[in-house]
């Protein structure tokens, strides 16, 4: 009997002392991925249910199983080396490469955060609210906390702004959809060949996985310090992260199938679709949309100009820290600000073609990947930097193939934008 | 050819790599892959080529002897690559590409983490020694290749030449591996900055770069830099070494600082620490360890002077010489009766001006300020606002002393809640 109360005593304590410990660990996972979740993200999943219904609902599974193979790779090197990857690519292919690499980067972020900005100007409309209000008090919201707040209270803010994207999942429950046909659709791969349906299914698998991500989450995992030993934690957060960030898509995508697909509804944005929840899923449903693409907008446009001048930063040796003063910091302080002030500028000149731009933005993303994820795989791989924590010789076969089939996604995505 | 240049040019690393090598017959051996380099005082000077050639896998090393000329192509005395030996670097020797190159070094001057974007040689007759580390815009630009189009352009749209930035190499510390610390750690050069930059610069660094300096530090120095540090940078560089050496810096910090980090450690670590250390000192930071870190107890040093009221200036000043060297708080001393009840105060300034025959009881001021173990930090900072003093003793119930807070001790605890 005694023995018995031990034993439960000692699960009840080291079990409780590892909880405790993994949510000391995790963020950096959970925060990218669902950063990941921004207005290009929610404005994708929204178009692929409401103009192929169900049809690209299992396209989420290998997309989750892709994230959490390239993400592990991140959380490894950043666990293993201390480095963040632009350091790391700077150190192992020199300054020509990343040069390039890092102005590639500057204008692919530069489109996001324009389309984030879009995202807030679009929500608030929806609430009645004008762009030329929405967007500058976003812009400064966004600067205001990063610049005035330190790094874990900007964290805390973010881990938040994480429960608000259950806002989609209410959504969800609220239409009463068919679950026997949703998860048909979910375990039953369908692709025809139409140039549309392909285009879409790379644009989820584009917005899912993006260049600047691998940056972002690796940056964070060093910030938390993380050691080799703990490292089980950095990866369970990790999948964590990818599988929440694709159950909040495979919501979107179940919601406007249900609803716009089948009355038949088209749309062209993200705003439409929450508009024309109206008549079909009531106005609250609508409201909780809006207000799930506000959250993701807001949370996307403080972290992806953050994550830029820190990444440019650090691979060109410049002083990027939230701590110093402008004059000690230019170059980080002025992308910074840059990023915000054209983000937030350009959706308030008349008649921006802002659908173009999106569209350029992932296209330039789609140009980025490939290398990206190919010097990942050559780094991680490298004794000198991993020392024995390189990948496998199963983990090299499932991250190559994986990085093949979205390299070829990628560079049939680019090309079909040219032709 | 020509061999009456210059006796003094200046050269580029990235200009020098990648260049041809061409044989005394005058067929072309390979290319220049890196730089190897003797690191002796003042500039480290190059003492071959590694070269990559078609004929040979691996890289071969080309003494710098062998060099005739080293303008354009390089010219060599050799005939074939089948001379050379393979690459084998000899103590204190070190490849310049794959060390410095794009890695990151310490500025001791500016006391700046840095980013290497060119390394600069002065070539005389005697050898080329490595001088300049290159750090700016320019020398990133000059990698590019894209120096020309871009000095045109600034030139003719805003008359602005951008400026090189360079370092000394008497002020660069490489810091990317531990060989290249190790090879330094005679005329260290992280000694020569202000420990509480050298803490900015540890925290800006990555885990493993932060550890291999921390441990390249001598003692003294770990300590001053360890008492600047984030609490949180603290106990994670203490983990990573054994307890003795552990002790060995934790000694040297102030009894207060030590027992704030010692109170941040994993307990088993914090006593392995405790039983290596002196029994004294450990015995004090035990006494600290016991109060909470926000209460007077847990801000006080049971580092300070103290005397008997009948002892003289003389016998004081006697004591004080003697002691003062290990001793956190030195601005004042404190008079205390038999039982240790505090009596009064002494500033050095008084014991400085003082009559040597004078006893402390005619020099003391009794009106002393002194705050309970358990007062916390807002009742302390009042006081210190209050009374504009430098240190306030701590009592206990029965006006014993028991320690005294230095106001710096109080600001550390005190800053971080600041401006919120």
């Amino acid at each position: 009997m005694e023995k018995i109360k031990q034993l439960w005593e000692n699960i009840f304590q080291k079990g409780f002392w590892k909880l405790g410990l993994f949510f000391a660990l995790i963020g950096p996972g959970i925060i990218t991925s669902n950063v990941d979740n921004d207005a290009g993200g929610i404005t994708t999943y929204s178009l692929a249910g409401a103009q192929y219904g169900l049809g690209l609902l299992w396209l989420l599974i290998p997309v989750t199983v892709a994230l959490i193979i390239i993400q592990e790779m991140c959380a490894r090197m950043g666990v293993v080396s201390g480095k963040g990857l632009s350091d790391l690519i700077r150190e192992r292919f020199g300054a020509r490469i990343t040069f390039y690499l890092m102005i590639v980067l500057l204008l692919a972020n530069l489109g996001n955060t324009l389309s984030e900005f879009a995202g807030i100007a679009a929500s608030m409309e929806i609430f009645g609210v004008s762009k030329h209000i929405s967007v500058p008090v976003g812009a400064f919201l966004v600067w205001w906390m990063v610049v005035k707040g330190n790094y874990k209270s900007v964290e805390k803010v973010f881990l938040v702004a994480c429960v608000f994207y259950l806002s989609y999942i209410i959504s969800g429950f609220i239409v009463h959809p068919d679950w026997s046909a949703i998860k048909t659709a979910t375990f039953t791969p369908t692709l025809k060949f139409d140039t549309g349906m392909l285009t879409m299914a790379i644009g989820i698998v584009g917005t899912t996985i993006a260049p600047w991500m691998q940056f972002y989450l690796q940056s964070s995992i060093v910030d938390k310090g993380l050691k080799a030993e703990s490292y089980k934690y950095a990866r369970m957060d990790v999948i964590f992260g990818s599988i929440t960030v694709n159950v909040v898509a495979f919501f979107i995508i179940m919601l406007c199938a249900v609803t716009l697909f089948q009355h038949g509804l088209k749309i062209d944005t993200a705003k439409d679709a929450a508009l024309a929840l109206v008549p079909i899923a009531g106005s609250y449903c609508s409201w909780l949309f809006a207000f799930g693409l506000l959250n993701a907008s807001l949370f996307a446009a403080s972290i992806l100009p953050l994550s830029t001048a820190y990444t440019i930063c650090e691979a060109f040796g410049w002083e990027s820290s939230l701590n110093t003063k402008f004059v000690e910091a230019p170059q980080f302080y002025g992308l910074y600000s840059f990023m915000i002030f054209l983000g937030a500028g350009i959706i308030l000149l008349p008649n921006v073609p802002l659908i173009g731009i999106m569209y350029y933005s992932q296209v330039v993303n789609g140009i980025l990947l490939p290398f990206i994820l190919i010097f990942m795989l050559l780094l991680i791989n490298d004794k000198r930097i991993m020392g024995n924590y390189v990948n496998g010789r199963l983990m090299n076969i499932v991250s190559w193939a994986t990085v093949v089939i979205l390299n070829v996604l990628s560079v049939a995505m680019v090309v079909s934008a040219f032709f | 050819m020509d061999v009456n240049q210059d006796p003094q040019i200046f050269l580029f690393l990235s200009r020098i790599l990648g260049k041809k090598i061409i044989g005394a017959a005058g067929e072309t051996l390979g290319r220049v892959y890196d730089l190897a380099a003797e690191f002796v005082d003042p500039f480290p000077i190059v003492t071959g080529i590694i070269l990559s050639s078609a004929q040979k896998k691996k890289p071969v090393f080309l003494p710098w002897k062998d060099v005739v000329d080293f303008n354009g192509d390089v010219s060599v005395a050799i005939n074939s690559t089948h001379e050379l030996s393979p690459m084998n670097l000899r103590q204190g020797e070190l490849l310049l590409k794959d060390a410095l190159l794009d890695k990151q070094v310490v500025d001791t001057d500016g006391a700046k983490i840095r980013r290497v974007n060119d390394l600069q040689f002065l070539k005389t007759s005697q050898g080329m020694h490595l001088v300049h580390v290159d750090v700016g815009f320019r020398g990133l630009i000059r990698r590019m290749g894209l120096i020309k189009p871009f000095d045109v352009i600034m030139q003719g749209l805003f008359d602005y030449q951008l400026p090189n930035q360079f370092i000394s190499w008497k002020f660069v510390q490489p810091v990317h591996s531990p060989d290249l610390l190790r090879l330094n750690i005679t005329q260290n050069r992280l000694g020569k900055i202000h420990p509480a930059d050298l803490a900015d610069i540890l925290e800006d660094m990555d885990i493993k770069q932060r550890v291999a300096v921390f441990q390249a530090l001598d003692v003294e120095t770990a300590a001053e830099t360890l008492e600047e540090t984030d609490s949180k940078v603290q106990v994670s560089l203490i983990n990573d070494l054994n307890s003795a050496k552990a002790s060995d810096i934790i000694e040297e910090m102030s009894l207060s600082e030590a027992a704030d980090l010692l109170g941040d450690l994993p307990k088993a670590k914090a006593e392995g620490i405790l039983n290596e250390m002196e029994k004294d000192i450990a015995d004090d930071v035990k006494e600290l360890l016991t109060h909470p870190e926000r209460e007077a107890g847990g801000m006080m040093t049971t580092s300070y002077l103290s005397f008997r009221p009948s002892t003289t200036v003389k016998e004081t000043l006697e004591k004080f010489r003697q002691e003062a060297a290990d001793v956190d708080l030195v601005y004042y001393v404190y008079v205390t009766d038999d039982e240790e009840r505090l009596l009064g105060v002494v500033t050095l300034r008084d014991l400085i001006l003082a009559n040597q025959d004078k006893k402390l009881e005619e020099l003391m001021d009794e009106r002393v300020i002194s705050v309970k173990l358990d007062d916390n930090d807002e009742t302390i900072a009042e006081h210190f606002a209050k009374y504009a003093v430098t240190a306030i003793p701590v009592v206990d119930e029965n006006e014993r002393m028991q320690g005294t807070i230095i106001f710096k001790n109080l600001l550390e605890v005190v800053a971080p809640h600041l401006g919120q």
